[in-house]
């Protein structure tokens, strides 16, 4: 789509080695300085997840969140680049994003910088967890979800959620979040995964299983719901 | 998640706490055990202190449902407040469980 470039200020590092946040600001152009010190919007490169964890490293001037691990200077310059963008940028591993509940931190900076009702929040970090989620685990990780409504389902479930995840060829794929907040009250989100994507229709089985109902909760939510790149990446609009 | 039961003779409350989402496969697992092994036929989930579900978390407290009702026991959701109101409704729980202020 076509956006307007909105290239971030500077470059922070948390938990990375001092001489690749160098090496990378250099590359691009850009200034390492101490997050206080900017009045833009500062991309953050994270070293683990434990960095993460941290709601501080979430807020502003914070607009962009890169897990650096195990991305080369290449694919770092790449993700800079595509965090300038968006207004707030994350993309994490699977592992990661799933542990710091990315729906939440990213409905946070969206409330930093636009007001949002309680309701507003509650719905909007609800859809988001619904598409994050989708990602994680039918995406990525590529565990189907329950079907029918036994313990036995759940217990698949249970089982092969916790071994992909365990798996860093699965746990490893990124997932990308993308927010575009307009002034007149629009927040576009378009969330993408690294999986072999899907047909929503052949998801479209109504509600006798337990999984299945989060495409239908986003629906209820969202003004406007788009799956692109084969299922891969969803859109998501809201008229705030 | 976290849950805490008081099993009475008639029913069983368990008390959930924080957020239900599908990360918590594994605690629902041992929670539905638990529900299946008490004595009391109506087994009551207290969500007044639940913060968050999700739609997997919704997909849990189905096959919790239908888990109990194979045994002949009944689920009962109560108290659900905020966004844990608001999903039930939006989802149509109503239609499939027992719900109480």
């Amino acid at each position: 789509m076509a956006v307007a470039s909105l290239p971030v200020d500077a470059l922070h590092g948390l938990g990375v080695p001092t001489d690749l946040v160098q090496r990378l600001a250099a590359r691009l152009g850009l200034p390492m300085a101490a997050p206080r010190d900017v009045g833009g919007r500062v991309a953050v490169l994270l070293g683990d997840a434990e960095t993460a964890l941290d709601p501080a490293h979430w807020a502003r001037p914070f607009a962009a969140w890169i897990e650096v691990a195990p991305l080369n200077d290449d694919a770092l310059a790449v993700q800079v680049a595509r965090a300038g963008q968006a207004d707030l940028y994350a993309c994490l591993t699977t592992a990661t994003a799933s542990r710091v509940q990315l729906a939440g931190r990213v409905v946070h900076a969206v409330a930093q910088r636009y007001p949002l009702t309680e309701t507003q929040r509650d719905d909007i970090e609800l859809a988001l967890h619904e598409a994050i989620s989708n990602a994680v685990v039918h995406g990525n990780l590529q565990v189907e979800g329950m079907k029918g409504l036994s313990v036995d389902a759940l217990d698949r479930f249970s089982h092969e959620l916790a071994a992909r995840m365990a798996n860093p060829a699965y746990a490893g794929r990124r997932i990308e979040v993308s927010c575009w907040l307009k002034p007149e009250g629009e927040l576009l989100v378009e969330v993408a995964d690294e999986g072999s994507g899907f047909a929503p229709h052949a998801c479209d089985h109504g509600t006798s299983d337990a999984s299945g109902r989060g495409l239908h909760l986003i629906a209820a939510i969202a003004q406007q719901v788009e799956l692109l790149d084969n299922g891969r990446r969803i859109r998501l609009r809201f008229v705030l | 998640m976290d849950y805490g039961i008081d099993v009475k003779e008639q029913e069983a409350v368990v008390r959930l706490h924080g957020r239900l989402t599908f990360n918590d496969h594994a605690k629902l697992r041992a929670l539905i055990r638990e529900m299946l092994q008490n004595k009391a036929k109506r087994q009551v989930l207290d969500l007044s202190a639940l913060e968050f579900v999700d739609s997997a978390g919704i997909g849990m407290l189905l096959i919790a449902r239908e888990e109990m009702a194979n045994v002949d026991k009944q689920l009962v959701l109560r108290a659900a407040t905020g966004q844990v109101k608001r999903v039930l409704t939006v989802a149509q729980l109503n239609k499939i469980v027992t719900i109480e202020e």
